[in-house]
């Protein structure tokens, strides 16, 4: 019975207690691009296109690693970085875009 | 219908002729599945961001048609097929496509794009600065 008892505390304790370190919030220092304050690129200018075709402005968005530049460095809205992701995923695709830096042309 | 584009990428080898013989075989394809073909541009040879098939360029082809969805299968299929074709995607185009003001389909090359009035095509400008 107190065993019972002390298994439920126990339990409950564990609910309670925090789980993992706390979270950090925003970047660490303002790295490259945008920083996190600016406002998204997209939304800002209304006529801006997000297109798969438009290897220019979607280069801005790729690390120098070739990587996809999260959210929070580039300023941009969550609507606009998914479409941002599929267009640059297509550009990807057609060989517009690199997949990472280590892509050594012939 | 239903508007696409489609964007392929032909392998550089291919002269001239080929290279107009593999486009015009898929201008026919899509006539033949009944797309109405809006606008075709040819964006010529680029850089790849990677080697394909070894290959570090690549003549890459744009079109936009309109077509029922059924045929895009097919579609696809043919150029899967073809070893000329290298990379292809279709893509639907939610908000359309407005052909410029000359109704009749004419292949554009990157060059004439520059002077053109194409006023969304910002592709172009990447494409002739390549």
């Amino acid at each position: 019975m107190s065993d019972e008892n002390k298994e439920k505390e126990v339990r409950e304790n564990r609910s309670t207690r925090p789980s993992g370190p706390p979270r950090r919030t925003g970047g660490g220092p303002p790295r490259r691009r945008f920083g996190r304050r600016k406002v998204c690129r997209f939304c800002a200018e209304k006529g801006l296109t997000i297109d798969y075709k438009d290897v220019r402005t979607l280069g801005n968005f790729l690390s120098e690693r070739g990587k996809i530049v999260p959210r929070r460095i580039s300023g941009t809205c969550a609507a606009h970085q998914r479409a941002l992701t599929e267009a640059l995923k297509r550009a990807r695709q057609m060989a517009l875009l690199p997949y990472s830096d280590a892509h050594r042309q012939l | 219908m239903r508007t696409y584009e489609l964007m392929f990428i032909v392998h550089p080898d291919n002269a001239g002729d080929a290279f107009t013989a593999v486009i015009d075989k898929y201008k026919g394809v899509l006539a033949q599945q009944g797309c109405e073909l809006l606008k075709t541009e040819e964006w010529g040879e680029r850089k790849l961001a990677y080697p394909i098939k070894k290959q570090g360029r690549g003549s890459y082809v744009l079109c936009y048609f309109r077509a029922q969805p059924g045929v895009i299968d097919e579609i696809e299929r043919r150029l899967r097929i073809d070893d000329n074709v290298m990379r292809f995607i279709v893509v639907q185009r939610e908000k359309g496509f407005e052909p410029p003001a000359d109704s009749v389909d004419v292949t554009e090359t990157a060059t004439e794009e520059a002077a053109g009035a194409a006023e969304t095509e910002k592709t172009a400008d990447a494409a002739t600065k390549e």
